[in-house]
């Protein structure tokens, strides 16, 4: 608070600023009640996570950790991010290339079928692979004559995973690539570097900050999803259940101190994840801010 | 090496950018592509460097009479240097430079401490090597051009090619590097090109000089060939200042406004209407009429600053003269705005006016300014 009382004892005409501030009481209010608002809505319910996941100690608390079917869900989930995060790390990085870096027909409607997954529910999501994969969907009775289960398995889940994540990569990565512009790739070119070499010499240490803050909510995403994945998994305990379904079950299975401490897990897992983001997030920013200062001052000459 | 294209055009849509042009470009000279905007140079620079292809059915481009039309960039072994230089922003100076070498197959890469050796002298002669551990965004602009110019030598290229190298430096830092590249391009002797629309530079640098226009070229020649004999009127206007008039041919004898003038025989078109040049520094100015058939204006702006007086006059009728004075000359006549002055010109250039109809009194119509040459672009 000293800091608001430093600003506001600024002496009108003294500096513009001054003029342009409202009312100390006015400020004061406002940041109490965003403190007051992310204390209630944020802060007070992780902690409640903690604390109830914690209550009746430590071992109960390790115990439901190593129980096998929570163990399997833990499984799942990372095996479920170890594929999808890779692969949307290349559809991401290969379709934001091709946009950022070339014209061609179709372009605009590229963009936005990559925007799709933000625009409709998980559930949807999780809803189109049972219509194609179902019992009764288009592809499912020739997969289940060839012996391949998607709904309910493990690929399933997959898919799903990989469908709600995919935009986290590519719009990261579209803007900041325009920002950059093709010069340094064609000038790597002209030096007689081939494709390959231009791309992980010239393209890949220039996206690096922008693509690991992809990554990052990729990531957290592909571990954290719920709804897709929880309709075409079956909930089946110990095979098809990942963390947050898992979380779910014990719920509802009034096994509050096991569900808590799953759910500790994914909340610390979030914790770390927006640590890391913090930091990647600074040098994306300048990454982005120093093409774009660039290409202002191209523009200028 | 020597670089020739022929019969080379080029369209992007609809818009053609190149129109049948042909051009050679001897070993060891340092040429220079002068237009302006959209009149196609850079691109004719990049389909020389292989960044961008002619149209189907266009000629060869040659190296050394060797066809290199279908091969891209990096097989054709040339230095470019871009118009904002695109260094690696990732990379130090010195990575920046040695990256040409360091992306060769390996059997044509030089070994380490060879790379080392090779990037510190390409350094020195572009004196930065005591910048070499800096990345691009911590140098100047000036500096970031010669690390750009080092980093396109170090892969010893068969010509350089330089899309207009100085257009993003302040005006000292462009005057002081230009000098030093016509110095290294003395020292080295690599063939190159360079593409600029500021023709000042262009006749300052350059063994020849290529101009063109509309996706045209106009005229090639040495410096002081275009600029003394200019063979079109967009040459004649491009390269400096110009007033133009249109008069009419009768007798050896060419009549705008008051004036008359004797032309050589041979030097004149055919006859007939015809549009007159006359530069800035190519009137005589006169407090009095000495006889001869003179312009009466008036200085209505005189500005005093820089190597010559210049002044704009308007004549009775109201159209304007640019004209340049030496300062003496200015003091001697005692020049003030409001000063009544008669001119003559010492030198005209006349080119065949392309049908337009101009009565036996002509006028004064046009007056061109450097900033305005388009006018001259897309005149009648």
């Amino acid at each position: 608070m000293s800091a608001i009382g430093a600003i506001s004892g600024v002496q009108p005409g003294v500096a513009g600023s001054a003029a342009l501030t409202e009312p100390r009481w006015v400020r004061a209010s406002a940041i109490a009640v965003m403190l007051l608002f992310i204390g209630c809505f944020l802060v007070v319910p992780l902690a409640a996570v903690f604390v109830q996941a914690l209550e009746r100690g430590l071992g109960a608390y390790a115990a439901a950790l190593v129980e096998p079917d929570a163990l399997a869900a833990i499984r799942l989930t990372l095996l479920t991010a170890a594929i999808t995060v890779p692969l949307n790390l290349v559809f991401g990085v290969a379709a934001a290339w091709g946009i950022a870096k070339f014209d061609f027909p179709g372009k605009s409607v590229l963009i936005t079928l990559i925007d799709l997954p933000f625009a409709v529910s998980p559930v949807i999501s999780g809803l189109l692979y049972v219509l194609l994969f179902g019992l009764h969907g288009w592809l499912g009775p020739w997969a289940a004559e060839h012996g391949i289960r998607i709904i309910f398995a493990v690929p399933g889940i997959v898919l799903a995973t990989l469908f709600v994540t995919f935009p986290f990569v590519a719009r990261e990565l579209i803007p900041l690539m325009e920002a950059q512009g093709t010069d340094e790739e064609q000038a790597a070119l002209a030096l007689g570097a081939g494709g390959w070499q231009t791309f992980f010499r010239v393209t890949l240490p220039n996206i690096k900050w922008g693509l690991l803050y992809g990554v990052i909510l990729c990531d957290a995403r592909a571990m954290g999803e719920f709804g897709a994945v929880s309709v075409v998994s079956g909930h089946i305990r110990g095979q098809t259940n990942t963390m947050p379904l898992h979380v779910e079950i014990l719920y509802n299975e009034y096994n509050f101190g096991a569900a808590f401490a799953v759910a500790s897990l994914l909340a610390m897992l979030a914790l770390v994840t927006l640590g890391l983001k913090a930091v990647v997030e600074v040098r994306s920013r300048r990454q982005l801010a120093e093409a774009l200062r660039q290409r202002g001052r191209e523009g200028e000459a | 090496m020597s670089i020739e294209v022929r019969h080379i055009s080029k369209t992007f849509g609809s818009f053609t950018a190149l129109h049948d042009v042909s051009l050679v470009v001897p070993t060891g000279s340092l040429v220079a592509l002068l237009g302006p905007s959209g009149s196609g140079k850079t691109t004719l620079l990049r389909i020389i460097a292989g960044l961008d292809f002619a149209d189907a059915g266009s000629g060869p481009v040659l190296f050394h009479n060797e066809d290199v039309g279908d091969r891209p960039a990096a097989q054709r072994r040339v230095g470019f240097v871009f118009q904002h230089y695109a260094l690696f922003r990732h990379l130090t100076v010195f990575e920046n430079v040695a990256f040409g070498l360091r992306v060769r197959p390996r059997r044509l890469r030089p070994p380490r401490r060879e790379i080392r050796r090779r990037v510190r002298e390409l350094l020195g002669l572009v004196q930065l090597d005591w910048l070499a551990d800096r990345y691009p965004s911590q140098l100047s602009g000036g500096q970031r051009q010669r690390v750009a110019l080092a980093r396109a030598l170090a892969v010893e290229p068969n010509v350089l090619l330089l899309d207009e190298p100085f257009g993003a430096l302040d005006a000292k830092v462009r005057l002081e590097l230009r000098q030093w590249l016509r110095r290294l391009h003395d020292e080295i002797h690599v063939t190159s090109v360079f593409v600029t629309h500021d023709q000042e530079e262009a006749l300052e640098l350059a063994d020849r000089v290529v101009v063109m226009n509309g996706g045209r070229i106009e005229q090639v020649g040495a410096p002081d060939e275009v600029f003394h004999e200019p063979a079109s009127e967009f040459v004649m206007g491009f390269l400096g200042q110009v007033n133009v008039f249109h008069g009419r041919l009768e007798a050896g004898r060419v009549r705008f406004g008051e004036l008359a003038v004797e032309v050589p025989p041979g030097e004149a078109p055919p006859g007939g209407d015809v549009r007159i040049f006359v530069r800035p520094h190519d009137w005589r100015v006169d407090r009095r009429a000495n006889g001869e058939p003179t312009l009466q204006a008036v200085v209505c702006r005189l500005n005093a600053a820089g190597p010559h007086a210049r002044l704009r006059l308007t004549t009775p009728a109201g159209e304007s003269i640019d004209v340049e004075v030496p300062h003496e000359r200015c003091r001697e006549l005692a020049l003030h705005v409001g000063a009544h002055v008669f001119l003559s010109p010492k030198q005209i250039k006349l080119f065949a006016n392309g049908g337009a109809a101009c009565g036996a009194r002509s006028t004064i119509r046009e007056f061109v300014t450097q900033e305005d040459r388009s006018l001259l672009a897309t005149g009648p």
